[in-house]
């Protein structure tokens, strides 16, 4: 079964639902884009309360420093300051973290990271509050940073827990096997930021029974109120979180550096506070993607069958564990790539440094190997004179086969079907070939750009990603499901930042139930847990747990009438708020069957279980697989070292879709942070200090830069233990989107592109 | 405050001299909100029509200072000034091109300011109102290189450029497609009544910079009445001419890597943006 749809943006959006306008497979559009584009959609930002105060966070100058003393008397008597925090007023847990609780809330002794908080103060303005946070005067001793990862296993631990966050030495096969054909190289990925659109922002209200609310942006509040209540030393039932607007968000967002100081704060002045971050801040305060150095040897035989895969991949975790044990997980799993590979040999570690912290961010582990993977094939290629399209060809996985986890691919993996596409896929006209007036080259509109000196180039990337929590994950999510007359409501604490869940619960509900008009009611933490909201989780759990709550409704609402009509269940149709026999005979409305009574049900959605990774990186350790063959052109200006990425032609396995505009603009975005990550995003530092913490120093793509992206296919192959058989879409362009761009610029310069973002010097052909 | 004329505005900035006077906002709310900056009062800009538009003087046209990045962009003020056209249009994404404002951009001196390479190459000057409404006029290169400062309660009324008639061209290098800062740029102008090049290369300095030796050198090659026409390696030499001497050899060792590929971004622009003013 595949869906042939061909979508080239801009122009998408005309007729990509078909006919039907609501439930499963519908281009509904999101439920928030009206509010966002008006204006009215309330931001977390934008909250506010009665007499509330306002808080600011002193921040660590140095990467690497032994506090001496905090004299916070200073920032005390200035006017208008309430309270000054520290660490000695944390009452409950000290740290926090992800995965491993090795965060303190303040620094104590230590300074791990810049930007690593050390005091908070709430004031009654947020200038006195800047003034005052700058005015408490810490007394540092300076120490060396460790910022290479590779001397994080020889230096001083930086932190009681040692410096190697967690190593895995994955052993697949037979380590004696050679190939014929042997290539090797170096790979370098960047630290990319999420750069949410909106920065972290939040508000803490103190409540009458010593507990506290916290308005806040979250996308996993139930483990950020568990975090919150363990640090202010309170029962989970007197710490609610309540999720505000979320103003977008690339993996989870990293609020806790914020949200825990607020709480703090409110606790301690009994006032409403609230912050609200700068860009600055928030750059310094959340945490980034992995920098990641890799080594790779590639054997393979003469006519390019992969024998052997040997790989060291060092991930740069920075200076707290945050969830990097998850991506060296995913790293280290997919380090072959969805290639059949007989034999591999890989080893990873995920080590502590004194930079900025890394934790999720969309295709965390599995974006940072596919880059090397595929640059590897490119290579091999290279070597044998084979197209690198064809050497793909020849290695590529299918159902069954099994990864280097000794895990075996039990779920859809049209692999070879996706390469497929995207090489029959027409290429876009040269710049020659179009009138003068609609050439774009590198450098832009008005550009330096001449045709000259400008290189065509085709390269193709498949990556492969994971869907779900891994290595045992206790992936479950409860959802609520009422019908009240001609409406219903759905409760499920699942945030939508973006991935369009909520618009996705009233289709589900539209499709089961029959009825219009679907509510998706606000999150609090008063409600079940979802969790958090990554890996594309909600799409399969909590979109699971709707419909199978929305089904329980549906059989509490036919039971009755089927009884009635003497007819089973099953043979009952609703649509348009009508219930119809099979043949039509007998029919009722939806609001006569309810007869004035309320039905809800709760339910429960669980994957199934899955297990860690043992000692030699083998196990059983995920739920679903995704996959994307992506093939990118660019243009490039040898010269001046200026890429255009021209078209990016992306074919995906996508199970089911579910909402095809919605689809496609997942897929859209997850390929522009992939190009991002492939041109420009790079969080610069300089001895662990973080350079340019703004959008001049840390470009993001724009208009301009995004490529056209043509959704060539849409594989749709139901995985059958998943909820509707859709697998999640958001990570898998990201994943392998950077690769197709370095395997394009490759092809245009011949140069071997082995670091991302690819710096303007690196393309430019060696005379 | 609001003045409406540029009278106003200087009595304006006399009464407080503690007051910035803002036209677009572009760098200097950037800076207020970053908060490096907290000026006690503004004085607006925006409302004063007679910089907001240009008109001419003995061959030359006067420029108002709150003149915006997009209206210098569009078709009549290109067949005027091609040059500082180019950079407007090539400064910044349109939000900013909209707002941002040509006095603005040289008074904030940036680096990478767009329109003072272009202003350079023009050799244009800039007329200043004091505080008592009296004219004084200040070449660009002064300004930017610091031989010359803004006085307390003096403000840039005017920028005087001279119309030349003859091909000019800006450009610059960013890396991307997209709206972003030059890693460098450049700004050519011909002046075919003087038979002269005129040559300012921005970004790589703190201050534009002329190559003068190799504006003359090129100059000389040129057959003024015949076509203007340069054979490719004349272009390709001086290219490299204006990138040494914006870029010199160190006197020991040779340049890092960083250093020779921003060399080459300068040959590489300076040489195209002479063939295309030829072309």
């Amino acid at each position: 079964m595949s869906n042939d749809a061909t979508m080239a943006t801009p122009a998408a959006g005309t007729d990509l639902g078909g006919a039907v306008s609501s439930g499963i497979g519908a281009s509904v559009p999101a439920v928030d884009i009206p509010p966002k584009v008006e204006g009215t959609y309330p931001y977390a930002s934008d909250l506010w309360a009665e007499g509330l105060l306002w808080a600011a966070v002193h921040r660590s100058p140095h990467a690497h420093a032994r506090i001496i003393a905090i004299d916070t008397t200073a920032a005390e008597e200035m006017p208008g300051v309430r309270v000054v925090v520290t660490h000695e007023d944390v009452p409950g847990g000290s740290t926090h973290g992800r995965r491993i609780a090795d965060r303190p809330v303040f620094a104590e002794d230590l300074v791990r990271h810049h930007g690593e908080p050390v005091a908070a103060v709430a004031a009654d303005h947020p200038d006195t509050a800047r003034l005052a946070a700058a005015a408490i005067a810490v007394e540092y001793e300076i120490l060396d940073p460790v910022t290479d990862p590779q001397l994080a296993f020889s230096a001083e631990p930086l932190h009681p827990d040692g410096n190697l966050i967690r190593h895995i030495p994955l052993r697949f096969g037979d380590e004696a096997v050679t190939g014929e054909v042997v290539v090797e190289g170096v790979y370098r990925i960047g630290r990319q930021d999420p750069a949410p659109i909106g920065a972290e922002a939040g508000l803490a209200v103190p409540r009458p029974d010593g507990g506290v609310e916290i308005y806040t942006a979250s996308t996993d509040p139930h483990a950020d109120r568990d975090t919150a209540a363990a640090c202010f030393g309170l029962e989970p039932e007197r710490v609610k979180v309540v999720v505000t607007g979320v103003p977008g968000a690339t993996g989870d967002r990293e609020d806790r550096s914020m949200q825990l100081p607020l709480g703090l704060l409110a606790l301690k002045t009994g006032c409403p506070v609230k912050h609200a971050a700068g860009r600055e801040e928030s750059f310094l305060g959340h945490a980034h993607r992995h920098p990641t150095l890799m080594r790779y040897r590639h054997h393979a035989d003469a006519t390019g069958k992969l024998v052997k895969v040997e790989a060291q991949i060092l991930m740069d975790a920075g200076a707290y564990a945050d969830s990097s044990a998850d991506a060296l997980a995913a790293a280290v799993s997919f380090a072959c790539g969805p290639y059949v590979v007989p034999h591999a040999f890989v080893e990873g570690w995920a080590v502590r440094t004194n930079n900025p912290p890394a934790g999720h961010l969309r295709g965390e582990g599995a974006m940072q190997v596919c880059a090397a993977y595929e640059g590897q094939m490119d290579k091999l290629a290279a070597q044998l004179g084979l197209d690198p399209a064809e050497l793909r060809m020849r290695n590529v996985m299918a159902t069954g086969d099994l990864l280097p986890t000794g895990q075996t691919v039990t779920c859809p993996a049209p692999v070879a079907e996706l390469l497929t596409a995207v090489r029959e896929a027409p290429l876009p006209p040269l710049p020659k070939d179009l009138p003068q007036e609609e050439w774009l080259l590198p450098g832009g509109p008005e550009g330096a750009g001449e045709p000259e000196s400008v290189r065509r180039g085709v390269g193709y990337g498949l990556g492969m990603v994971h869907m779900l929590g891994a290595e045992g994950a206790d992936e479950v999510s409860t959802a609520t499901v009422r019908v009240d007359g001609p409406v219903a409501t759905v409760m499920c604490a699942a945030v939508d930042h973006g991935q369009g869940f909520s618009t996705l619960a009233r289709q589900i509900v539209q499709e089961v139930l029959g009825v219009d008009e679907v509510n998706v009611a606000p999150i609090d933490t008063d409600q079940p847990p979802a969790g958090p909201a990554t890996h594309g989780r909600h799409t399969w759990v909590s979109g699971g747990a709707v419909e199978r709550a929305a089904k329980m409704v549906r059989t509490q609402l036919l039971q009755p009438l089927a009884q009635k009509f003497g007819m089973s269940a099953e043979l009952l149709t609703i649509a348009d708020g009508k219930i119809t026999s099979y043949d039509g005979v007998l029919s009722t409305t939806v609001a006569e069957a309810l007869d004035g009574k309320e039905l809800w049900a709760t339910a429960q959605c669980r994957p199934h279980p899955t297990e860690p990774l043992d000692e030699t990186g083998q196990g059983d350790a995920f739920v679903g697989l995704a996959f994307c063959a992506v093939r990118a052109v660019v243009d490039v200006d040898v010269e001046l070292g200026s890429v255009k990425v021209v078209e990016m032609a992306v074919a995906q396995d996508v199970g089911k879709v579910l909402n095809p505009r919605q689809l496609a603009t997942r897929i859209e975005a997850g390929v522009t942070l992939g190009v991002g990550a492939a041109l420009m995003e790079n969080l610069r530092t300089q001895d662990g200090i973080v350079r340019h913490p703004d959008f001049a120093g840390y470009p993001l793509p724009t208009a301009l830069d995004a490529p056209a992206i043509r959704i060539v296919k849409l594989i749709e192959e139901r995985d059958v233990v998943a909820p509707f058989g859709a697998k999640p879409a958001s990570a898998a362009p990201v994943v392998t989107s950077p690769a197709a761009v370095a395997a394009a610029v490759r092809a245009a310069t011949g140069r071997p592109v082995g670091r991302l973002p690819i710096r303007p010097q690196a393309v430019i052909p060696q005379q | 405050m609001l003045p409406s004329s540029l009278e106003e505005a200087a009595a304006a900035l006399a009464t407080t001299p503690a007051a910035v006077p803002v036209a677009g906002g572009t760098d200097l709310m950037a800076s207020v909100n970053a908060g490096l900056l907290r000026p006690t009062a503004l004085v607006g800009l925006g409302r004063i029509s007679e910089i907001r538009g240009w008109h001419y003087q003995d061959g030359h046209a006067l420029l108002g200072a709150g003149l915006t990045h997009a209206r210098m962009g569009r078709p009549d003020f290109a067949a005027l000034i091609p040059a500082l056209a180019g950079a407007a249009r090539a400064a910044g994404p349109p939000q900013i091109r909209n707002a941002g404002t040509l006095g603005g951009n040289i008074i904030t001196g940036d680096r990478t300011g767009d329109a003072l390479p272009a202003l350079a190459a023009l050799e244009a000057d800039l007329i200043i109102v004091g505080p008592d409404g009296a004219l004084r006029e200040l070449p660009v290169s002064h300004l930017l290189g610091g031989v010359d400062m803004l006085r307390t309660g003096e403000l840039i009324g005017f920028v005087r450029a001279p119309l030349l008639h003859a091909p000019q061209v800006f450009m610059k290098a960013t890396g991307r497609t997209g709206p972003g800062r030059a890693i460098a740029s450049v700004a050519l102008v011909l002046d075919p009544a003087r038979r002269g090049v005129r040559c300012a290369v921005g970004a790589v300095g703190p201050a534009p910079m002329r190559p003068l030796e190799a504006e003359q050198w090129v100059a000389s090659l040129i057959e003024w009445d015949a076509g203007r026409r340069l054979a490719p390696e004349a272009l390709q030499a001086f290219g490299e001419y204006v990138a040494a001497s914006c870029i010199p050899d160190p006197e020991e060792g040779t340049l890092p890597a960083a250093a020779q590929h921003l060399r080459r971004t300068v040959a590489a622009l300076a040489r195209r943006a002479l063939g295309r003013a030829l072309s």
